[in-house]
């Protein structure tokens, strides 16, 4: 019986797509990379910061997402989690699921791999909140959500708001968020909202660092708000 | 006749104080601070290819423009002395200091 424990463990943890071991994950995982992904994504994860095309591909070598966020985008594309448009396709009727978890695994190892430890830095470093300040997060973090992430956002966070209306005309305008689909945990959502998109890897005139306006205390409390209370369950079908 | 067209014209300055332009262009107000006197107003001009909200907290200036198109521009009063933070509700970086006396 422990054998039997220690070889489920051991298999769990050597093969994280069906049947695949770390190595031939990273192997196809490279492959795909190499022959599809580089074009817009760029050698390493860096993309071409002069690359002309409307929304510039997301540097992935910042990227926030985790392994599985990156396959469940790669495999349904960025709208079906809140982008405007397809300007990340979906790839699952290019690609089964091994291959794309296995290109998910590929670049959260190779280029990515410091992710997990600059998050956990980040959090670290980031002000606690005490048992009074948790209680009010909702009020507060509504009161901002209103008055500032919902004049993009919208005021439901469906990212349909005037400022879109009055703004699209523009030609490097990059669309809001539809913030009831997106993927983030809480803590991704305050630590995008803190440092912005540009941080992590978008195009500069995406969405702006909050830092300067909002302390940590208020931050935590607009990304438990949209956690809780935009934010919707969002488990696309095969 | 031309001593009454002064004396006119020297009340309207007095009335209706005068007025500043902010320009609002690469996500950034223009001029950034500015000191006016109570009775002039802020005339905000867009001139970004997208929208801006300017708006005080300040209680005793408190305004708030709403959304403002590309192109347009809006004009608000300055009804109190004291300094006070004009922000952007859309883009945290912006921010005018003003100085009203």
């Amino acid at each position: 019986m422990k054998l039997f424990t220690a070889a489920l463990i051991l298999s769990t943890s050597l093969f994280g797509a069906e049947g695949l071991t770390h190595e031939q994950m990273m192997q196809t995982g490279k492959n795909i990379y190499e022959t599809t992904c580089i074009s817009c994504h760029g050698v390493n994860g860096n993309t071409d910061p002069e690359m002309k095309l409307v929304v510039r591909p997301r540097q992935l070598s910042k990227s926030i997402l985790s392994e599985d966020q990156m396959f469940q985008i790669v495999k349904h594309g960025a709208h079906t989690f809140g982008a405007h448009a397809d300007i990340m396709p979906t790839f699952k009727y290019v690609y089964d699921d091994n291959q794309i978890r296995s290109v998910a695994h590929y670049v959260s190892q190779s280029f990515n791999k410091e992710r997990t430890q600059r998050i956990e830095k980040l959090l670290n470093e980031s002000t606690k909140l005490s048992s009074e300040q948790k209680a009010q997060r909702l009020k507060v973090g509504a009161k901002i959500f209103r008055r500032k992430c919902g004049m993009c956002h919208g005021i439901t966070g469906n990212g349909e708001s005037e400022y879109v209306e009055q703004s699209k005309a523009d030609e490097n305008f990059i669309y809001p968020y539809n913030l009831q689909k997106i993927l983030l945990s809480e803590e991704q959502i305050f630590l995008y909202a803190k440092f912005g998109g540009h941080f992590w890897g978008t195009a500069k005139n995406d969405m702006p660092s909050w830092k300067k306006r909002y302390n940590d205390v208020k931050l935590k409390s607009v990304a438990h708000y949209v956690a809780q209370k935009i934010k919707k369950p969002n488990n696309p079908q095969e | 006749m031309k001593k009454i067209a002064i004396a006119a014209l020297l009340a309207s300055v007095t009335l209706f104080g005068a007025d500043h332009v902010i320009d609002q262009k690469g996500k950034t107000f223009i001029p950034h601070e500015i000191t006016v006197k109570v009775g002039d107003t802020l005339t905000f001009v867009n001139s970004d290819p997208f929208a801006h909200n300017a708006y005080t907290d300040d209680e005793a200036n408190e305004f708030d423009i709403g959304m403002q198109a590309p192109g347009t521009k809006k004009t608000v009063p300055v009804k109190a002395a004291g300094k006070f933070d004009v922000e952007c509700a859309i883009h945290p970086n912006m921010l005018l200091e003003v100085t009203a006396n």
